[in-house]
């Protein structure tokens, strides 16, 4: 396995938490690897393929398959739901063309979500962490049931230093994103987002680690706007902290 | 922006008592789900993929299965019927309820005549079109449709429920749910005894032996099927099953999402017309309404479903709105709501009117992970919303149906994605431009009109976006040996399912304490006994007439010996009767089930007019598990048979379970040793 490793950092990474992108760097070099960004990445397309806007996902898709192209090694991504795009909805993105659905299918299997890359490419369940805090986790729903991720970054918060864990009741509801769901139908993703938040409070952490910034971006919108103390944070940062 | 959905949406999140019925819905529901999978003989996901396969062979060479089935239908004495739209459909039945100069029509559930409209037709007709399952009692006496495919009361409370029996039914006001459930037996009852028509909806029908196969809880669809003396059993084209083995694996999944039992009260097999005991002419009424042309679609997935409802259960959304929420774009009520009436109803109706319910889903998957046939429903939500549900020769149907302003923004996102410098610049003028409206905070209040201002605040955008950051950073590039390495390609598992339990080795003790959970009295006897324990029983609960199968499928001995202790004893139905006894053909030890065939001498009415129904059975008639009962079946061939797992029950009302609708309130199983 080649020591070099890809880092596409998201849309809304590289926009909004420049230091969760820095904290995964952090911890892909912390476990030996030479991490490399290509600044012609953007997004992987999902706001426009869930919009139904297919014409529109299509050169956005092609554009961070383009990118990709010309590097080497994984591809380490931190959002579960942008690894299942690729992972899973390219090639019907492409069905009516062989070509770039090929391009997509080779692209596709060089992709891995963060916590999964750590656990299961790695085989890495320690990464040295240490956070003195009570946390708990919220499943993010792409990457639990479109990529089957939940032991992965479970694994890595129980080997986190001084990090005390507690559950998080009802896990697996969704939070209310959804991309643009949460924007078309605002009323909803509020009344699904006040339940997440409801047991945010009664698992009486401060800390609520997920691995998907669209999710952590919506519950923090919300904590925010109910002046809350509790944050969202990302896994990495969780597991970039010593 | 304002739209019927968007009212209805309001509306429901408004409504105090609605949101509670739906969280007590979603909580027990799914909890049952989860409990009842770990008692499948297989693991749950293999069983799902079965169960998929299954139906997309159905679906693929549909035309073989269909010819076959209304073969076999025909030859066991079903009249088919098959109509291709909604109009043709109703035009039918009213020509057979014309025919036999009816008055009456008691109907169990059946989601196809809300489909084509059923009642308002018959109405108009001038027949008395009476609902027998409760829920669907409850919203007809309401005038509204039902809220779930299968709880169709799922959005009123016990105490909306005696305030409707207080004012339809001159019922004093009470809000306890077995008095509410009691008044509708005694309501009820007399409907299914003067009923000219029964009508019932189908499940699967089974192409190799033209079965029709029908679920039900409470026993109203036993009785409808029974008693009047003509059945109408109207079907979804699509519902078919290629043979009982393939049935078995529904009926291992079926009832364990819909209502988390490992099956339903009463698993009716209706094979014909059954004129000995009841049931004089059966039609079989096949309705497509749009289904077929769904099958060369992208959406063809969709005729997977087998209606167990357990997607509404799963959605985060159909939980904040109910199935009244789910409206045209002119506020068209459509009868299929959930994640699967979002992709349906367009499928059915027209994705003009319906088109727009696909977008209102998070795509969190949950319907997905809740569905026994593994439908793709997030898939096809997408590819509704993409407009990809036309045929493959027409492979672009217009009506990618985003709102103007979100095309707008998405043309010119995907302008700036795919020109990275371009993509810079925009972060950079968002960064400048979040600064200038929010100078002093990190979050910025947008206003509700962007959909995240109505709850939400919103981080300001970096300063210094990441690939600014990397490209000015000292990263450190030294190259270190990795802690660890992993073989390649290794565990992307998916979600584990549980261990299968093991299976008890004494078959006896095994179905005891499953029929005994039901609710159900087991007691075990040996053959010289076994009539002192029956009259003893009798006698105890005062009873001294009772319908019974005819002596030859009993016990020898048992009828004279009844007879000379003072019993009076009929194989004819009759309402006034409080208990009637029974044989068992076999019984099924895992779900604690009894199979009864029905016919002249054997009559079903037995096992479901009286109070109280007492069963006779070997224990070497008890089989492990639910396909070698069905096997049984199929070498016995009766008219109609029965699957019977403990008294007949109801949760229709708040969720709460009632022992005793219109069937027996109790069974009880005399098991010769």
């Amino acid at each position: 396995m080649s020591t070099t490793v890809q880092f596409f950092v998201t849309c809304i990474i590289d926009t909004l938490y420049p230091e969760i992108g820095k904290a995964v760097v952090q911890v892909l070099q912390r476990v030996g690897k030479k991490v490399e960004f290509t600044p012609e990445q953007t997004c992987c397309g999902q706001p426009a393929f869930n919009a139904g806007l297919r014409d529109q996902a299509r050169p956005i898709a092609i554009q961070t398959i383009k990118a990709f192209e010309k590097t080497r090694g994984d591809i380490v991504i931190p959002s579960g739901s942008c690894t299942s795009m690729i992972r899973h909805h390219y090639s019907e993105l492409f069905e009516h063309d062989p070509i770039w659905r090929e391009r997509a299918q080779a692209f596709a299997e060089r992709v891995y979500e963060f916590s999964e890359y750590l656990v299961d490419r790695l085989g890495i369940e320690d990464v040295g962490a240490r956070f003195p805090h009570k946390i708990t986790y919220h499943s993010s729903c792409h990457l639990l049931r479109e990529l089957g991720v939940d032991r992965q970054p479970r694994r890595l918060l129980a080997n986190v230093r001084a990090a005390e864990f507690v559950e998080l009741p009802h896990t697996t509801d969704c939070c209310g994103f959804g991309g643009v769901f949460s924007v078309e139908h605002p009323e909803l993703s509020a009344a699904m987002l006040e339940r997440k938040i409801s047991n945010i409070d009664a698992s009486g952490a401060p800390y609520v680690v997920t691995c998907d910034a669209g999710c952590m971006t919506n519950i923090n919108g919300g904590l925010h706007r109910l002046r809350k103390s509790q944050r969202a944070i990302h896994i990495a940062e969780v597991l970039a902290h010593v | 922006m304002s739209s019927p959905f968007r009212s209805k949406i309001r509306q429901a999140l408004a409504d105090p008592i609605l949101q509670l019925a739906l969280d007590n819905n979603a909580e027990r529901r799914n909890t049952a789900c989860r409990t009842v999978y770990l008692s499948l003989p297989e693991n749950l996901q293999a069983m799902r993929k079965k169960a998929h396969a299954i139906r997309a062979e159905v679906i693929a060479n549909f035309d073989r299965y269909l010819e076959e089935f209304i073969a076999n239908a025909q030859r066991n004495g079903f009249i088919v019927h098959r109509t291709q739209t909604a109009a043709q459909a109703v035009q039918i039945i009213l020509d057979i309820a014309a025919r036999h100069q009816a008055k009456r029509i008691a109907k169990s559930k059946s989601m196809v005549s809300e489909e084509i409209n059923l009642n308002p037709a018959l109405e108009q007709a001038g027949y008395e079109v009476i609902e027998t399952d409760l829920g669907e009692y409850i919203v007809q006496l309401r005038r509204e449709h039902p809220a779930h495919i299968i709880t169709p009361a799922v959005h009123l409370t016990r105490q909306q429920v005696g305030e409707l029996f207080h004012e339809k039914l001159g019922l004093p006001l009470t809000d306890d749910v077995p008095t509410l459930t009691a008044t509708a037996r005694r309501v009820l009852r007399e409907v299914f005894l003067t009923a000219d028509i029964g009508l019932s909806g189908v499940n699967f029908g089974v192409a190799e032996n033209g079965l029709i196969c029908l679920l039900t809880n409470e026993g109203n669809g036993r009785m409808v099927t029974t008693l009047p003396p003509v059945h109408i059993a109207l079907m979804g084209i699509e519902r078919l099953v290629p043979t009982l083995e393939d049935l078995a694996v529904m009926l291992y999944l079926l009832p364990r999402s819909a209502t988390g039992q490992k099956l339903t009260v009463y698993t009716s097999l209706i094979r014909s017309p059954n004129p000995g005991d009841g049931c004089q002419e059966r039609h079989l009424v096949l309705v497509d309404n749009g289904r077929l042309a769904l099958r060369n679609t992208p959406l063809k997935e969709a005729l997977y479903c087998i209606r167990c409802g357990a997607c509404f259960n799963a959605c985060p959304v159909f939980r904040e709105i109910g199935g009244h929420g789910y409206v045209g774009k002119s506020g068209q009520h459509t009868p299929y709501g959930g994640p699967i009436g979002s992709i349906l109803s367009g499928g059915l109706f027209g994705y003009e009117e319906f088109g727009h319910l696909a977008r209102a889903s998070s795509l969190c998957g949950a319907c997905r992970e809740a569905c026994p046939v593994d439908i793709d429903l997030p898939g096809l939500l997408l590819r509704v919303r993409a407009g990809k549900v036309g045929a493959p020769t027409s492979p672009k149907v217009h009506m990618p149906n985003a709102p103007a302003s979100l095309k707008l923004g998405i043309r010119l996102f995907s302008l700036i994605a795919t020109h990275p410098r371009m993509f810079y610049l925009a972060q950079k003028s968002a960064a400048l431009l979040s600064r200038l409206i929010s100078p002093a905070s990190s979050w910025l209040r947008l206003p509700s009109v962007t959909g995240w201002g109505v709850s939400k605040d919103f981080p300001r955008p970096a300063q210094k976006p990441f690939r600014q950051q990397w490209k000015e950073m000292h990263h450190n590039t030294s190259i270190s040996t990795p802690l660890l390495q992993s073989e390649e390609g290794d565990s992307r598992a998916g979600i584990p399912s549980a261990s299968q339990p093991t299976q008890p080795e004494n078959l006896t003790e095994w179905f005891a304490a499953e029929f005994t959970a039901l609710g159900g009295q087991f007691f075990v006897c040996r053959e010289d006994d076994l009539a002192q324990k029956i009259i003893a029983f009798l006698k105890e609960h005062q009873i001294s007439d009772v319908q019974t199968w005819h002596s030859r499928y009993l016990p020898k001995d048992l009828i004279p010996t009844l007879e000379q202790n003072g019993i009076q004893v009929t194989t004819q139905a009759n309402p006034s009767l409080q208990a009637g006894i029974t044989g068992v053909e076999c019984a099924i030890a895992e779900s604690g089930s009894l199979l009864l065939p029905g016919d002249a001498e054997r009559p079903l009415t037995a096992s479901l007019l009286p109070e109280i129904h007492l069963a006779i059975l070997r224990s070497q008639d008890i089989f492990p598990r639910l396909p070698e009962a069905l096997k049984r079946l199929k070498e016995i061939k009766p008219p109609a048979a029965v699957l019977v797992s403990g008294p007949s029950r109801t949760a229709d009302i708040e969720m709460t379970l009632t022992i005793g609708v219109h069937g027996p309130k109790q069974v009880v199983v005399f098991c010769l040793d």
